[in-house]
C-alpha cells in the first residue's frame, strides 16, 4: 500500500480583513471574512519549511518542494528546505513550480516514486505567496499558505489507488518571467475551462478505479474563482455534500498548495473507508482518488486548521499588509556575504548544529571546541538542535532598525539542551513572557548580495501545547 | 600568588573636556583638550610624557582608529603609544596597561587619554561592527542589558518604578556637574511617563550618545611628590573577560555579571579591602542602564544579590547616602562616550579625594572606585584609588 503517511499545513499567523483592502481602494470586497497573508521575514520556502516542520518526520528519503513563488529561481529551493531540516545528502530533492498544480504534480511524482519502491517517505510540500495587482480581485482573495504531506507505504493512512493527468494549455492565470504579479483572464469563460480539463482528469480516475461520483466521500476542487465551488461541482456530477469546503472566507486561494491543504482538512475529518477525490488544476488538470485507511483513527494532529485559524493576528491596516509584501523587494542593504563564509556558517545558521559535551553533557550553541561549562577538550560531538524551547528572557526593542518595530528579542532553552538568542516573530508584544513556549522558525533576516539571508526565529507554540 | 600594584602608581594630573553634544569639535581637538589641562594639573611639560595610551573604542570620522590619532592630536612624536579597544571598559582597560608599565619601572611619567565622537556617526547610538551577520540581528545595547534586566525583575522583583529611582539620583547629581551632558533634574513621573527604548527601559534609562575627552597623566609612586602634594594612589585593579556571548550560554543567569564579580575580587586583594561597603568611600560605576547601577551594587559587594533595589530604594547610594554612587551624574547624566568614560570616571574620583569635587563633593572621602562594564556584560574593569 502506498499513499499519505502524515500531513500538515502551515498558514502565516497575519490576516486581513477583505473590507479593510476594498475600503483602501474605495471600494467593495469581493468575498466575506479575511484572508491569511505573510509578515515581512516571510516567504513561500518559509511557510513551506513550517509545513514540513508540522510533519514531525525525523528523517525521509527527499523533499518534494512546489511553489510557482519560490524565492529562488535559480537554487534549488528544495535542497535548502533539506538543509534547513538538517537531512543528509542522500536524500532525493526536487522543486516543481509554473503551474496551480504543481503540488499535485509533486504529489503524483512522489507516489510514482513510492510505486516503483523508491526510498521513501518523500515529502511533498507545496506553498505559494502570490502576488495580485493592488485593486485586483486576486489581491482580496487569495490568500498565503503552505501544506505538505509525507508520501510512503508504512502507516499510511490515506492509501491512493489511482492518479492520473490531462495536459491543456488553457489561459487562466500566467505571469511572465519579466512579471512581479499574475495576469488573470478569469471569467465564466475560465469557469466553463477548468469545467471541462477537470472533468476529463476525472473521469480518468473514475474509469480507472471503476467508481461513480456517487461512491466518493469527499471531492477536493481547489477553486479558480471566489464563488464558482457549487455550480462546478454540480457541473461534474457531485451534490453540495461531497465538495470539500474551501475556507476561502477564513484563508483565501492558497495558489499550487490549495489541494494539498484542503487533503488535510479533509483528513482531519475523514473516516477509515471514505474516498477522497483530490483535484490539481492549471495547465491541464490532476486527479487522486484516496481511500482512507484505519489508521486515520489514531491519528493526532498536531496543529489543527481550526487552531490556527483561531490565532490570526490582523494587520492594523492595508498598508501594514502592502509592506510585509513589498518590504524586500526594496531592500538589499543587507551584507554582502562571501560563499566562502555562507558554507562554513550553514552548520550553525541553517543547520542549526550545536555542540555537545561528552563529559558534562552540555548542549552549546554555536558550535565550539571547549566546552562552556567544565572546558572539556574531547568528547565534544556536533549535534542537531531542537527546533521547540522556552523563553528564559527576553525584551521588546524599539531601537533595533526594523520595517515593523518594535523587535521582540529573546533568549530561548532549547528543548533537548542548547541556548540561542533569537527575534521573536508573528507576536504581538504583549503576548511576550518568561515560560512561554516557543517554535524555531527559518525567517528572512536580510537580504544583499544576491541572496536572501535566512536564519532561525522563535515565535509562539501553536496547537494544543500552545 | 600574584602581586599587587598598591601604592606603585599616583595619579599627579587630570583633565576633562565638557562633555555633550560637541558639534564644533573634532577627535584630536577633544584630545588635545583633555590632554592639555592634564599637563597644566600636573604641572609638566609635554615634554615629560614618556609614553602614553590612548582608549577609543570605535574609530570615527576623522581617525581614532590607530596610535597615530593621539600622535597627532599632541605632536607627541617619537614615543611609544598604544590604542587600547575593551568594548565599554575601554578607557579603564588603557589606565590599566599604562600603570603596569609604570609599575614595572619601564617608564616614569605616563599620559593616558580617553575619547570618543559618537555625535558625528551617521546612526543613533553604537553600531554593530564587527558582530555576526545573523547571530546577534536586531542587537541593540539597551536590548541586551533589558534581557538581564527583566530576568533580574523574575527572580528577584522590582519594576520600573526601582530603576526610575536610579534616574532621578544621576540626574540630580549631574545637575551639580558643570561638565556633565545632561544639567537638569528628572523627576520619577517625568522617567515612568518617557518612551520605550527596550522594554523595561525607557529613553531616561538609557545613558545618551555623548562626544568627550579625558586624560590623566601617572607617575611612579615614589617620584609623585616630585609633581604635587596630593596626588592619588592606585590601591588595586581588576581586569576580568567572560563570554561575549552570554545570550548562549546555557549557564548564563542573566541576573549580574561574573566579569565585574571578578574584576572587583582582584582590585580588592590588591588593595586589601575586605569590606567594599563599608571601606569604599565614592564610586564611579557603569550605569549604561539604571539597572546596570543596580546590578553593579550587588555585583561590587555593595550589597547582597537580590539586594540592589533596596540599596537604590533606601538612599545608600544618593549623594549623601553611606556609600555615593555616581556623585558625576553617572554615565546615565555625564554621558558616555565609549573609551573616554573609564577615564572620566578616574578624573571624578581623583577629585572626590582630593576634595575639589565642588557642590558634589562627597565626605571624607579616602578610597574610591571605579567600574567599568563592557559589550553585553563580558569585560569589566575595577580601579582602587585611595589618598
Amino acid at each position: 500500500m502506498i499513499g499519505i503517511t502524515r500531513h500538515a499545513v502551515y498558514l502565516p499567523r497575519h490576516r486581513i480583513e477583505r473590507e479593510k483592502i476594498a475600503a483602501a481602494h474605495g471600494g467593495k470586497p469581493v468575498l466575506e471574512g479575511e484572508r491569511t497573508a505573510i509578515g515581512f521575514d516571510e516567504d513561500a520556502l518559509t511557510l513551506a519549511l513550517e509545513a514540513v516542520q508540522g510533519l514531525d518526520l525525523p528523517a525521509c528519503g527527499g523533499i518534494y518542494f512546489a511553489s510557482t513563488t519560490a524565492p529562488y529561481l535559480e537554487r534549488m529551493n528544495a535542497a535548502l528546505l533539506a538543509t534547513a531540516c538538517d537531512l543528509p545528502e542522500e536524500i532525493a530533492v526536487a522543486d516543481f513550480a509554473h503551474s496551480l498544480r504543481a503540488g499535485t504534480v509533486a504529489l503524483m511524482a512522489a507516489l510514482d516514486r513510492a510505486a516503483v519502491g523508491g526510498q521513501e517517505p518523500i515529502l511533498v510540500v507545496a506553498a505559494d505567496v502570490r502576488e495580485a495587482s493592488p485593486e485586483s480581485p486576486e489581491e482580496q482573495w487569495f490568500g498565503d499558505g503552505a501544506a505538505a504531506v509525507a508520501v510512503g507505504r508504512e502507516h499510511v493512512v490515506a492509501a491512493a489507488k489511482a492518479w492520473a493527468s490531462v495536459s491543456d494549455d488553457f489561459l487562466d492565470f500566467v505571469r511572465r518571467d519579466k512579471d512581479e504579479r499574475i495576469t488573470s483572464f478569469a471569467s465564466r469563460f475560465t469557469v466553463e475551462g477548468y469545467c471541462r480539463i477537470v472533468g476529463r482528469a476525472i473521469a480518468r480516475v473514475l474509469e480507472k478505479s471503476g467508481l461513480r461520483p456517487s461512491e466518493i466521500a469527499r471531492v477536493i476542487l481547489p477553486p479558480l474563482d471566489p464563488k464558482m465551488a457549487t455550480r462546478v461541482a454540480s457541473e461534474l456530477g457531485f451534490r453540495a455534500e461531497q465538495v470539500q469546503e474551501t475556507f476561502l472566507d477564513r484563508v483565501g486561494m492558497l495558489g499550487c498548495a490549495m489541494p494539498l491543504f484542503l487533503l488535510s482538512a479533509a483528513l482531519e475529518q475523514a473516516r477509515p473507508g471514505d474516498r477522497i477525490l483530490l483535484v490539481g488544476y492549471g495547465s491541464g488538470a490532476d486527479a487522486v482518488l484516496f481511500e482512507v485507511t484505519p489508521l486515520i483513527e489514531g491519528y493526532v494532529v498536531r496543529d489543527p486548521i481550526a487552531e490556527q485559524l483561531r490565532r490570526g493576528l490582523r494587520f492594523p491596516s492595508y498598508e501594514r499588509f502592502r509592506k510585509a509584501r513589498e518590504y524586500f523587494r526594496h531592500h538589499e542593504e543587507g551584507p554582502v556575504l562571501s560563499n566562502v563564509f555562507y558554507e562554513k556558517e550553514e552548520a550553525r545558521t541553517i543547520r542549526l548544529r550545536g555542540t555537545e559535551c561528552g563529559e558534562c553533557g552540555l548542549r552549546q550553541f554555536p558550535p565550539t571546541r571547549i566546552c562552556q561549562r567544565c572546558h572539556s577538550m574531547t568528547g565534544l560531538r556536533e549535534v542537531s538542535l531542537g527546533r521547540q524551547g522556552e523563553v528564559f528572557t527576553y525584551t521588546v526593542d524599539w531601537l533595533a532598525a526594523s520595517p515593523m518595530p518594535p523587535t521582540v528579542l529573546a533568549v530561548v532553552d532549547i528543548e533537548g539542551g542548547g541556548r540561542l538568542y533569537v527575534q521573536v516573530t508573528d507576536v504581538e508584544p504583549s503576548e511576550v513572557r518568561i515560560g512561554m513556549r516557543v517554535r524555531l522558525t527559518l525567517r528572512r533576516l536580510g537580504a544583499g548580495g544576491g541572496l536572501y539571508h535566512y536564519y532561525w526565529k522563535c515565535r509562539p507554540e501553536g496547537g494544543e501545547d500552545g | 600568588m600574584a602581586e599587587s600594584l598598591k601604592d606603585k602608581v599616583a595619579v599627579i594630573g587630570i583633565g576633562c573636556t565638557k562633555f555633550g553634544e560637541l558639534h564644533d569639535k573634532s577627535l584630536s581637538e577633544l584630545m588635545a583638550e583633555a590632554a592639555l589641562a592634564a599637563y597644566e594639573d600636573a604641572g609638566i611639560e609635554p615634554e615629560r610624557v614618556e609614553a602614553a595610551w590612548l582608549g577609543t573604542f570605535s574609530p570615527g570620522f576623522g581617525g581614532g582608529k590607530a596610535s597615530v590619532t593621539l600622535a597627532d592630536a599632541l605632536r607627541l612624536y617619537g614615543k611609544p603609544i598604544t590604542r587600547v579597544e575593551n568594548y565599554c571598559a575601554t578607557g579603564t582597560d588603557a589606565f590599566r596597561n599604562a600603570c603596569l608599565a609604570v609599575a614595572a619601572g619601564v617608564y616614569e611619567v605616563v599620559l593616558v587619554v580617553g575619547a570618543e565622537k559618537l555625535r558625528d556617526r551617521p546612526v543613533r547610538g553604537l553600531q554593530r561592527e564587527g558582530t555576526h551577520p545573523y547571530l546577534e540581528a536586531g542587537s541593540t545595547p539597551p536590548g541586551l542589558f533589558a534581557l538581564a534586566a527583566n530576568r533580574y525583575f523574575h527572580r528577584f522583583g522590582g519594576d520600573r518604578h526601582t530603576l526610575a529611582k536610579v534616574a532621578v539620583k544621576n540626574h540630580h547629581n549631574g545637575a551639580l556637574n558643570p561638565k556633565a551632558h545632561f544639567r537638569m533634574e528628572v523627576t520619577e513621573e517625568q522617567v515612568l511617563a518617557a518612551p520605550l527604548v527596550a522594554y523595561p527601559f525607557g529613553l531616561y534609562d538609557c545613558c545618551p550618545t555623548t562626544d568627550g575627552a579625558a586624560a590623566v597623566i601617572i607617575c611612579r609612586a615614589d617620584r609623585a611628590r616630585q609633581f604635587r602634594e596630593d596626588p592619588v594612589y592606585v590601591k588595586g585593579i581588576g581586569l576580568a573577560v567572560e563570554t561575549g556571548w552570554p545570550f548562549f550560554d546555557p549557564t548564563f543567569e542573566y541576573i549580574g555579571f561574573p566579569a565585574t564579580v571578578a574584576a572587583a575580587a582582584e582590585a580588592y586583594r590588591m588593595a586589601g579591602i575586605r569590606n567594599p561597603a563599608r571601606e569604599i568611600s565614592v564610586a564611579e560605576v557603569h550605569d549604561c542602564f539604571t539597572w546596570t547601577e543596580i546590578a553593579n551594587y550587588e555585583d561590587l559587594g555593595f550589597c547582597k544579590k537580590g539586594e540592589g533595589r533596596y540599596f537604590i530604594e533606601e538612599g545608600r547610594s544618593a549623594l549623601a547616602g553611606d556609600l555615593p554612587v555616581n556623585p558625576s551624574g553617572g554615565l546615565k547624566s555625564f554621558g558616555h562616550p565609549i573609551g573616554a568614560s573609564g577615564v572620566r570616571m578616574l578624573t571624578e574620583i581623583v577629585l572626590q579625594l582630593r576634595g575639589q569635587a565642588g557642590a558634589r563633593q562627597v565626605k571624607n572621602a579616602e578610597l574610591g572606585l571605579v567600574h567599568n562594564l563592557g559589550g553585553p556584560g563580558s569585560v569589566a574593569c575595577v580601579v582602587v584609588l585611595g589618598r
